[in-house]
C-alpha cells in the first residue's frame, strides 16, 4: 500500500525500511512504524479472532485499549502489536486462529452465539459436574491466547528507582506545560509519555491555534522542555501504578536504540501532576467491531502520523469535535468522506461544521451509526436517528465510530478517589483530589489548546506551591484566570445506539455484548462490579481500556435510570499489562567479596554464596574434600573467615549492653583471654554465638557469625532502646579480615611471623593477644578451636590481608600447608560436635535443645538478658527436639534435611557426612527428645526418586577428640 | 504497599529502607512476679487499634537509629514527627 506524500507531522522515516516477517510472509515496513501500521500498510486488515466467537477483528485503536491487535511477537505471546515498535527482522504470528486470521476453521462459531449467554462458563457446563474437566479443556483450547514459549531467550530488563519533585504524568499539551511551569520554580520534575513520542492530541493535527499549527506547537512545546536540566523526560513510559506517598511506578518499552526490553520505573514524588487526556468512548451499535470500523482518533493518526490511508470511502459517527476536523483532515488527505454523524444535537464547534460544509461533506446533526453491515470487512452503515425514528444506508469501508471522549481515570482510581458522575462533561471524574495530586487538560474536560494549556500551568504551579517551591497567590493567579475564562466541554451522553444488542460489543476481549449485559441485569448482577465477574467484561488483557466507562452508563440506561446512578469497576495495577519479566529485572547477583577472594579463586577455589558474601566451598574437585579435612588434621591448613562479624563495643554502658543481648555473664570476661557466649531471640531460641574479649574498661571485641554481621548493631540497639545507655558499636567486619590458621603444625606456622612468645604456656587455648607479624603487621589472634585442632584466628586490617596470606603459605610449605575451604570446615567442625547456627538449630531451637545451656547466667536476672524468661521455661518443657549426634550404617551419609522417621515424623538430619577422619558417616539431627537417649535407633528416609532409607545409631558427641586435648594442646 | 517514614536524622525516606519494630509496648517488664504467661503476652501481644499508633523503626539503609513515629496503620500516615534514641 502506498504511502501519502510527506507531511511534516509524519513520524515514519520512509528512507529506513525494515523487512520483517508475518505468519510466513515476508513484509516491509519502516522505521517509526508499529508493528500494526506496518501490517496495516501491507493490506492486513484481520488483526485476530475473538476470545468465543471467532469473530474477525481488525485494528480498533491505536494505543491498545482492545486486545485485537495481540500477535505474538519475537517468541513473546500477547504482545499489542499497535504499540510495539517495528524492528528490522521482527517475527510476527497471529495467534488464537485454527488457520490464518482471514480463514479462521473455528470462525463457524459466531452463529451459535446464542448458545453462550452471559455467564455460561459457569452455568452450563456443571450440569452434570463430571463433564467439566473434558469441557474445560474444549473451552481452553478455542478461547484464550497465545501460548508461552518455554524456551524463549529473555531479554534485557531494567529498573530505575528515584526520587523528583514533582512527577507529570502525560506529556499532552497540558503535561508539557505543568512540567515546564514547575520545572520554572526550580524543581526536579520527571514527565512521563507512554507514547514515543511528546504532544498528546496536538501531534497530529494541523488545525492552527494562533496561527501555529498544533502539531508544530506541541513540537515547540517538546524542544522547549527537553532542553530544561531540570526535567526528566521519559518517552514509550506508561505509569502503571500510584501508591501511598505520592509513589509512581510506570513501564518503559524500550526503542531500538535502547539497550533494554523493558524497564520498571519507581518514582518517589512530592506531587503528581495527572494529564493522561482522554480516550474514545467506544460506540456501541450491532457489530460495532467489525474490521474496518475504528476510531477517529485512530483513522486521523493513520494517516496523519504514518501516512496511511484507513480506506478508501469513510462514514464518521462521532461524539465529539475531534473527530469532525480528522473527517475534514482526511477528505484533504484524499479520503472519500461519505457523510458524518454527529450524535449530539448541538454544542459543536462552529468552525468545524463550517470546515465540513466548504468541502461538500453532509453532515447529520442527532444521527449515529446502528449497524456495520459485512461479513469480514465493514461494506456498509445504516445510520440512524440517536431515537431511532429514521436509517439511511450508506457503503463504505471505513468506518469512524466514537460516543465522544471518555478521560483515563486509572490514577485516580488507584489513589482510591471515588469517582462520580459529572453532568456538563458526562465523565466520570473524582469530586476532589487530595494535597499532592494535580489533574489537568483535557482529562478534566478541558477542550481548546489555551484552556488545555492554562489548566496545565495552573496544575504545575500548584504542584510547586505544594513543594514550597512558590508562594500560593501566584499558582492561584493562573487558577483564577482558567476558570473566569474558560470552560470545560459539553460531552456526548449517548449510550447506546439504537437496536444494540446481541451483536453490539461492550468489551471486545470477553465478546460481551449488549444483550449479555441485560442478562446479567436480569439475573441480578446489576451493578459493574457484579457484571463485570458474570459477564467477564473488563477481565481481558486490556481490562477496562474499551467498557471503562460505558459498562455503568449502559447499565444504568438498561436500569432505566439517570446516568451517574452507577460507578466504573475498580481499576487495579499495573495500568498496562507489563512482563513478569520485567518485574523480576535484572537481579544481578550483588555480592561481597572478602579480600581474599582473587588469591583463593587463583588457588582453584570455587565458591559458593554464603548470606551477602561469596566464599570459598573447596579447593579440589572431590566433593567429599577428603584431602582437605586430612591435611588439617595431620598438618596444617589455612581459611579465609573475613566475612565472620567483627565489632567493637565501648562507652560507659558497654558492658551493660553486653550483659542484655548475651545469655553469658559478660562481666566475666578477663582481659586476654576469649569468652564463648550466644544471642537468643525473646523466645529463648539461638540467634548467634561468637567470641568476645575484653581490650579495657568498657571496652570489647567481639565476633559474631557472618550471616549475623548485619543486623547486629540493630538488634543491640532495639533492645537497649528504652534505656538511655551511652555505648558505640563500630561494625569491623569489612576492615579486618580474618584468616584461619588449623591444624596440629599452626604453631609452627605462626612462630615464624611473629617474634611473640605463642607457646602453649604464653599463649593458651583461649587466650587473646595482640602482635605484629613480621613487626609489620598489627594482628588481633585469638586461640580457638572450631574445627578440633590447635588453631589461631588472625584477625589483621583487610588490606594487608594478601600479604599475611602468602607469608603464611611460604611459611608453612614445609610443612604441608594448605588452603581449605568451607565444606571442609563443615565436616571438621561436625567432627568436633560444634554447631553452625541455621544448620544445626531452627527458628524454634532453644539454647537448651542444642546442649548450650551452661552458657546461660541465670543469676544476672538484672540485667533483662533477652531471651532469659523464655530460657527458664523452656528448661523444663517437654516435647521438644533435641540435638544428637548419629553413626550411620554403612559408609554412605543420608542428604542434609532428610527425615527422621518412626511411624510420623520424630526429626531431621542437620548435617550429615562422610568422615575421614573416623571413616564413618556420622550427622548431628534434631530428634523428639525420647529419641534423644545414647544407643536409640534412628530411621531416616531421604527423599528422592527412589526415595531410600537408613538406619543409624545415637552416639555421643564430639565425635573427634572428646577431651578436646587437640586443641587445647 | 508504600509510604514514607520520616527519620528524625535523615529526613522523610522511602519505607523499604527502614526495618518496623513493632509498636511501642513499654520497657522490658521485671523479672519479679513473671509468669510464662506475661512474659509471652509481652513479647507476642500487640494491641492492633485501627488508629494512631507510636511504633518502632529502624533507618537500616541509613543513619542505623532506631526512632519512634506516631503512624495511622489505616492510612499509613504518618500523625506526629519522631523520636529518636540514643
Amino acid at each position: 500500500m502506498k504511502r501519502l506524500p510527506h507531511s511534516p507531522t509524519q513520524r515514519i522515516d520512509t528512507r529506513h525500511p525494515l523487512p520483517f516477517s508475518y505468519g510466513g510472509r515476508l513484509l516491509e515496513g519502516y522505521r517509526g512504524d508499529t508493528v500494526a501500521t506496518a501490517l496495516f500498510a501491507n493490506g492486513v486488515r484481520i488483526f485476530s479472532r475473538s476470545l468465543k466467537y471467532h469473530r474477525p477483528r481488525g485494528l480498533y485503536s491505536l494505543d491498545g485499549e482492545s486486545s485485537n491487535c495481540l500477535m505474538e511477537i519475537d517468541g513473546l505471546p500477547n504482545m499489542r502489536a499497535e504499540q510495539v515498535p517495528l524492528r528490522g527482522g521482527m517475527q510476527v504470528r497471529p495467534q488464537n486462529v485454527v488457520g490464518s486470521p482471514e480463514r479462521d476453521l473455528l470462525g463457524f462459531l459466531d452463529a451459535f452465539h446464542w448458545a453462550m449467554p452471559a455467564g455460561f462458563y459457569y452455568r452450563v457446563f456443571h450440569k452434570p459436574y463430571r463433564l467439566w474437566p473434558f469441557f474445560q479443556t474444549l473451552i481452553r483450547r478455542a478461547a484464550g491466547a497465545g501460548t508461552v514459549n518455554p524456551s524463549w531467550e529473555p531479554g534485557r530488563y531494567d529498573e530505575l528507582h528515584f526520587h523528583a519533585d514533582v512527577c507529570v504524568v502525560g506529556g499532552g499539551p497540558a503535561g508539557m506545560q505543568a512540567a515546564r511551569a514547575a520545572a520554572q520554580t526550580g524543581l526536579r520534575v520527571v514527565l512521563l509519555e507512554s507514547r514515543p513520542w511528546l504532544g498528546g492530541f496536538y501531534d497530529w493535527r494541523t488545525v492552527e491555534h494562533h496561527g501555529t499549527p498544533l502539531y508544530e506547537r506541541g513540537r515547540h512545546l517538546a524542544r522547549e522542555l527537553e532542553s530544561l536540566s531540570n526535567v526528566r523526560v521519559y518517552t514509550s513510559c506508561t505509569a502503571t501504578g500510584l501508591y501511598g506517598d505520592n509513589l509512581v511506578t510506570a513501564v518503559q518499552e524500550g526503542g531500538p536504540d535502547d539497550f533494554f526490553h523493558q524497564r520498571y520505573l519507581e518514582i518517589r514524588a512530592r506531587a503528581v501532576v495527572a494529564a493522561t487526556g482522554c480516550t474514545e468512548r467506544p460506540l456501541v451499535f450491532e457489530h460495532n467491531e467489525r474490521p474496518g470500523v475504528m476510531q477517529p482518533g485512530c483513522a486521523h493518526r493513520l494517516a496523519r502520523t504514518y501516512g496511511l490511508l484507513p480506506g478508501t470511502a469513510a462514514v464518521f459517527s462521532v461524539g465529539h469535535d475531534l473527530g469532525l476536523e480528522a473527517a475534514a483532515d482526511l477528505h484533504d488527505q484524499g479520503l472519500h468522506v461519505a457523510c458524518v454523524a454527529d450524535c449530539r444535537s448541538d454544542g459543536q464547534d462552529p468552525q468545524r461544521i463550517a470546515a465540513l460544509e466548504e468541502r461538500n461533506i453532509p453532515f447529520l446533526r442527532g444521527w449515529v451509526a446502528a449497524r456495520a453491515l459485512g461479513k469480514k470487512a465493514v461494506e456498509a452503515v445504516v445510520l440512524s436517528t440517536t431515537e431511532g425514528s429514521a436509517t439511511r444506508t450508506i457503503s463504505c469501508d471505513v468506518l469512524a465510530a466514537s460516543a465522544g471522549l471518555t478521560p483515563l481515570t486509572g490514577l485516580f482510581s488507584l489513589a482510591r478517589l471515588p469517582l462520580s458522575y459529572d453532568e456538563r462533561t458526562g465523565y466520570f471524574l473524582p469530586a476532589s483530589l487530595p494535597e499532592g495530586l494535580y489533574a489537568a487538560g483535557r482529562l478534566v474536560g478541558y477542550d481548546d489548546p489555551a484552556s488545555i494549556e492554562l489548566s496545565g500551568t495552573a496544575a504545575g504551579l500548584r504542584a510547586a506551591v505544594h513543594c514550597g517551591a512558590l508562594d500560593a497567590p501566584r499558582a492561584d493567579e493562573a487558577l483564577t484566570e482558567l476558570q473566569d475564562n474558560h470552560r470545560v466541554l459539553r460531552g456526548s451522553k449517548l449510550v447506546l445506539a439504537p437496536g444494540a444488542g446481541a451483536r453490539s460489543f461492550v468489551c471486545f476481549d470477553e465478546d460481551a455484548t449488549v444483550k449479555h449485559v441485560r442478562q446479567s441485569v436480569r439475573m441480578g448482577f446489576d451493578v459493574p462490579e457484579l457484571a463485570k465477574r458474570v459477564t467477564a467484561i473488563g477481565t481481558g488483557p486490556s481490562q477496562s481500556g474499551i467498557p471503562g466507562h460505558n459498562l455503568p452508563l449502559i447499565m444504568a440506561h438498561l436500569r432505566g435510570e439517570s446516568a451517574g446512578t452507577l460507578r466504573p469497576t475498580t481499576v487495579r495495577p499495573p495500568l498496562k499489562p507489563t512482563l513478569l519479566a520485567t518485574y523480576a529485572g535484572l537481579h544481578p547477583d550483588i555480592h561481597k567479596k572478602t579480600p581474599l577472594h582473587d588469591v583463593q579463586e587463583r588457588a582453584g577455589a570455587v565458591f559458593r554464596r554464603v548470606g551477602v558474601w561469596k566464599r570459598a566451598r573447596y579447593f579440589s574437585s572431590d566433593p567429599t574434600c577428603r584431602d582437605e579435612i586430612l591435611n588439617v588434621r595431620n598438618n596444617v591448613g589455612i581459611l579465609d573467615g573475613s566475612t565472620l562479624g567483627k565489632f567493637r563495643i565501648f562507652g560507659p554502658d558497654a558492658e551493660k549492653a553486653l550483659q542484655r543481648v548475651y545469655v553469658g555473664d559478660m562481666s566475666r570476661v578477663p582481659a586476654g583471654k576469649l569468652k564463648y557466649s550466644a544471642m537468643c531471640t525473646e523466645d529463648g531460641c539461638l540467634l548467634d554465638d561468637g567470641v568476645a574479649t575484653k581490650l579495657g574498661e568498657n571496652d570489647y571485641y567481639f565476633t559474631t557469625s557472618t550471616g549475623r554481621a548485619g543486623a547486629t548493631v540493630e538488634w543491640f540497639r532495639f533492645h537497649t532502646r528504652h534505656e538511655d545507655w551511652e555505648y558505640y558499636l563500630v561494625n569491623l567486619t569489612d576492615s579486618l579480615a580474618s584468616i584461619n590458621l588449623a591444624g596440629p603444625k599452626a604453631r609452627d606456622v605462626l612462630q615464624q611471623l611473629t617474634d611473640a612468645d605463642v607457646s602453649n604456656d604464653a599463649f593458651p587455648f583461649m587466650g587473646y593477644r595482640e602482635f605484629r607479624l613480621k613487626g609489620l603487621v598489627p594482628a588481633r589472634v585469638l586461640r580457638l578451636g572450631f574445627v578440633g585442632e590447635l588453631s589461631y584466628e588472625i584477625h589483621i586490617p583487610s588490606s594487608m590481608a594478601r600479604t599475611v596470606w602468602q607469608w603464611l603459605l611460604e611459611a608453612g610449605r614445609p610443612l604441608g600447608i594448605r588452603p581449605f575451604g568451607l565444606e571442609a570446615q563443615n565436616v571438621l567442625r561436625m567432627e568436633k560436635g560444634h554447631v553452625i547456627i541455621g544448620q544445626e538449630s531452627e527458628i524454634r531451637t532453644t539454647l537448651i535443645d542444642l546442649g548450650l545451656g551452661f552458657l546461660w547466667d541465670r543469676t544476672k536476672t538484672w540485667a533483662k538478658t533477652v531471651g532469659a524468661p523464655a530460657l527458664q521455661f523452656a528448661e523444663s518443657q517437654e516435647g521438644r527436639l533435641k540435638l544428637v549426634g548419629f553413626l550411620v550404617d554403612g559408609s554412605r551419609p543420608p542428604l542434609d534435611g532428610s527425615i527422621v522417621v518412626d511411624g510420623s515424623i520424630r526429626g531431621h538430619v542437620c548435617t550429615c557426612r562422610y568422615s575421614p577422619t573416623l571413616d564413618k558417616a556420622i550427622g548431628l539431627a534434631l530428634v523428639d527428645d525420647d529419641l534423644a537417649a545414647l544407643g536409640s535407633r534412628l530411621r531416616i528416609f531421604e527423599p528422592g526418586d527412589p526415595p531410600e532409607y537408613f538406619d543409624a545409631r545415637v552416639v555421643p558427641t564430639p565425635f573427634y577428640d572428646p577431651e578436646g586435648q587437640r586443641m587445647k594442646c | 504497599m508504600s509510604f514514607t517514614i520520616t527519620c528524625p536524622i535523615c529526613g522523610k525516606r522511602d519505607l523499604y529502607e527502614f526495618r518496623f519494630g513493632g509498636e511501642e509496648r513499654g520497657a522490658r517488664p521485671d523479672y519479679e512476679n513473671l509468669t510464662p504467661q506475661n512474659w509471652c503476652d509481652y513479647v507476642h501481644l500487640r494491641t492492633n487499634r485501627p488508629g494512631p499508633q507510636r511504633e518502632w523503626w529502624f533507618h537500616r539503609d541509613g543513619c542505623g537509629r532506631w526512632f519512634t513515629v506516631w503512624r495511622d496503620p489505616m492510612t499509613n500516615r504518618e500523625t506526629a514527627s519522631s523520636e529518636a534514641t540514643r
